[in-house]
């Protein structure tokens, strides 16, 4: 025990904010802005990608519906390497390994996402639409203004929990040497190399503080928009993916 | 064949069964109606131990059903009570032959030989001779029902429970259970039943037992309780029922 | 791209040995974790229908532990922290036979355990009450129901759910890759840096992992359609 609060003690700060200021921002700081990033720059993605996938045009539905397929069914790792040998290919220049991390993530998660989404959307009674059009509006003037908002809302639990999923899909940026806490502990580990267990407990136990507290107040938000929904629909609304049904690395 | 004696019993504060005395002969069938939430179907739930009771004393063919057992002792009790629910509780992974075999096989021991011939017999007893490879969510309300009493009497019970057989059935599915079960009590089979089917008491049963409010509160032949109730509750509850 | 030159991959010797390798490698671990996984999974749900709350509380906490922490940092705490642990003796041992696809599969199926025992659970749940009572009314006992009427539904309705994490439990076999197991992502790295050709590499990669996971999948949906109870919604 005396171990493990000496490691934390003399290591605190680079498990926290990594090398900064004399590298870049690395640790559990470097995670969270990730994963921040990550899910706000997925989202519009995803919201395109399933309006995509929803479509009434093939043209749309197929290519978009491959795509999320082959995002899905590769590993991470994977789409970290593709995405690491192409992006420099396409901009004609290196990228350092944080922007890969975040191509990758935006990428990924907004293949699942868009799922989420989708689901979303298809959980709100078709009535929605059908008066939406009816009122004049046309096909996307009525997702804009009456389905998005509400499927969102609805979303919020979902959109968490695949916050989580984020925060722990980030781990990988070890593999190509980003920054974030992973790496801090490795770099901890490999500094002081008696005393492997102990850094691993730490970096296993803090992901678990942020990701169970994350995860519960998904939970909490999670009852209060059941609540919300069954005001509105007046009789028990139609389930929506569970919260906890995220893709988990 | 089974025995109430002083039997109570309490939900929480509520008080579900009040002084039940009261018996069903060998041979005998026993329709108990009342209103709902009278406690009808707790009752018969506690013959077979599916619910329990405070005081008081319940035989089955001369065995205390809630005194301190084994759960083999009580299992074998239970195998010896044919139970019918409302919502028949088929078991909808098995085909319908599967469902009225597996239990003698899996309880009672039976050889698969025997049981599968005993469930096809059973199975033309009940009128669905050709249903035995069908699968229960591929049948109607009234066959799936047919099935559960064949399932039921597959253990060879000396008596059978009905807790509300046709509440759940569409009204042109009910008179081919009740049929089933008219065809059981001419064999002599014991029975007591929950059930609102009047007609049917009126045929069939020897005796009826009136509940509300957790009492039995008249027993009588159908002829008696048809033609001159005594208490002024099941006259109300009577006219009540012939207003519509 | 120029040179797009898939052949000289798949076609020399030297490359197609190391990616055969990496292919089998792959399915050990994916194979192995699997195993681990499934079996762990019903021991937790046996322990979970026990009428105890510390069991209950215990395979609450194993759950909730690998669920969130992610399973690249359980796999190091396996293969570097709880192997340092490990008497010096059994050290020796494992660094001479593979011992990092051991901890490899000990980490990644217990991570999956705790998915498909939640898959079995939810699948447990969504059985009506009135199939136990029945079942009780026969004359099964508690054991006896379980395994001829509650199980065998649990199990089926389970299955849709059981396949998705079957998929990711053999995606994630690439995680392996960091405590340096010589799987497929691996040997793809490998043929990369010696040959250049990052495209074709990778691309052959994709494809396998995309085969098997269609493959995964496409049984998974079988298996629904065999086992489904006939009629059902």
């Amino acid at each position: 025990m005396i171990d493990l609060y000496n490691i934390l003690r003399d290591n605190w700060l680079l498990l926290l904010v990594g090398q900064y200021p004399n590298g870049p921002m690395g640790g559990i700081v470097c995670t969270l802005v990730l994963s921040v990033l990550g899910i706000a720059l997925a989202f519009p993605l995803s919201v395109l990608l399933a309006l995509a996938r929803l479509s009434p045009w093939r043209v749309l539905r197929w290519p978009t519906t491959g795509l999320i397929y082959v995002v899905r069914g590769v590993p991470l790792l994977m789409v970290i390497l593709w995405v690491y040998f192409l992006v420099p290919l396409l901009i004609g220049r290196n990228v350092s390994g944080f922007t890969t991390m975040l191509c990758t993530l935006v990428l990924y998660e907004g293949a699942y996402l868009s799922e989420v989404v989708r689901a979303g959307i298809q959980a709100l009674p078709r009535g929605q639409l059908e008066a939406a059009r009816a009122l004049g509006n046309s096909y996307l003037g009525a997702m804009w203004s009456v389905i998005l908002p509400q499927a969102l809302y609805n979303m919020l639990p979902s959109l968490l929990s695949q916050f989580v999923s984020a925060i722990k899909e980030t781990t990988l940026g070890y593999v190509i040497n980003v920054q974030e806490l992973t790496f801090a502990a490795n770099q901890i580990n490999n500094q002081l190399l008696t005393k492997p267990f102990h850094v691993f407990f730490i970096l296993a136990v803090t992901y678990y503080v942020v990701c169970y507290s994350l995860t519960q107040l998904a939970q909490w938000l999670e009852r209060r928009v059941m609540r919300k929904r069954q005001g509105q629909l007046g009789t028990a609304p139609a389930p929506l993916p569970p919260v906890a049904a995220a893709a988990e690395t | 064949m089974i025995c109430f004696n002083e039997i109570n019993k309490w939900y929480g504060s509520y008080h579900a069964l009040i002084d039940i005395n009261a018996e069903v002969k060998k041979g005998e069938v026993v329709v108990v109606c009342g209103p709902s939430g009278s406690g009808k179907s707790t009752l018969i739930r506690t013959v077979n131990r599916l619910e329990e009771i405070k005081s008081g004393q319940l035989l089955f063919d001369g065995s205390d059903i809630h005194a301190p057992m084994t759960s083999m002792a009580l299992n074998r009790l239970r195998s010896r009570i044919g139970f019918v629910f409302q919502s028949f509780n088929l078991f909808p992974h098995l085909s319908v032959l599967e469902n009225i075999m597996m239990s003698p096989m899996r309880v009672r021991g039976v050889n698969r030989s025997d049981a599968k011939a005993k469930a096809q017999q059973l199975l033309d007893r009940v009128g669905l001779s050709n249903k035995a490879g069908a699968y229960p969510a591929q049948l109607s309300g009234g066959q799936q029902q047919r099935v559960a009493i064949a399932r039921a009497l597959a253990m060879e019970p000396p008596a059978m429970l009905f807790d509300e057989p046709t509440s759940a059935l569409d009204p042109e599915m009910v008179g081919e259970v009740l049929s089933v079960m008219r065809s059981l009590a001419n064999d002599g089979m014991t029975m007591m039943c929950v059930t609102h089917e009047m007609n049917f008491a009126r045929e069939v049963a020897d005796q009826i037992w009136f509940m509300d409010a957790g009492r039995i509160l008249e027993t009588a032949t159908p002829k008696e309780f048809f033609g001159n109730p005594q208490h002024p509750r099941a006259k109300r509850f009577l006219s009540d029922l012939r207003a519509h | 791209m120029k040179n797009f030159d898939l052949m000289a991959i798949l076609l020399n010797a030297e490359f197609g040995a190391m990616l055969l390798k990496g292919v089998r490698m792959t399915l050990q671990i994916a194979a192995g974790s699997w195993l681990l996984a499934m079996t762990l999974a019903l021991v937790l749900l046996i322990v979970r229908l026990m009428p105890s709350r510390i069991a209950e509380r215990a395979v609450g906490a194993y759950v909730s532990y690998h669920r969130n922490v992610p399973t690249l940092v359980q796999l190091m705490l396996w293969y570097f922290g709880i192997s340092s642990l490990l008497p010096d003796a059994l050290q020796g041992w494992l660094s001479e036979h593979n011992g990092e696809a051991l901890f490899a599969i000990v980490a990644l199926g217990l991570c999956q355990a705790a998915y498909f025992s939640e898959d079995l659970r939810s699948g447990l749940r969504s059985i009506p009450d009135g199939q136990t009572e029945a079942a009780r009314a026969l004359g099964h006992s508690y054991l006896s129901a379980m395994r001829y009427v509650i199980l065998p539904q649990a199990v089926r309705n389970a299955v849709p759910a059981l396949v998705n994490h079957s998929v990711s439990l053999f995606k994630n076999s690439s995680l392996a890759m960091a405590i340096g197991v010589a799987e497929l992502t691996h040997a793809v790295k490998e043929i990369e840096s010696q040959s250049f050709r990052t495209f074709e590499a990778y691309l052959v990669a994709t494809l396998v992992y995309l085969g098997f996971s269609l493959l995964i999948m496409s049984a998974g949906a079988w298996l629904s359609k065999r086992y489904s109870i006939a009629g059902a919604r």
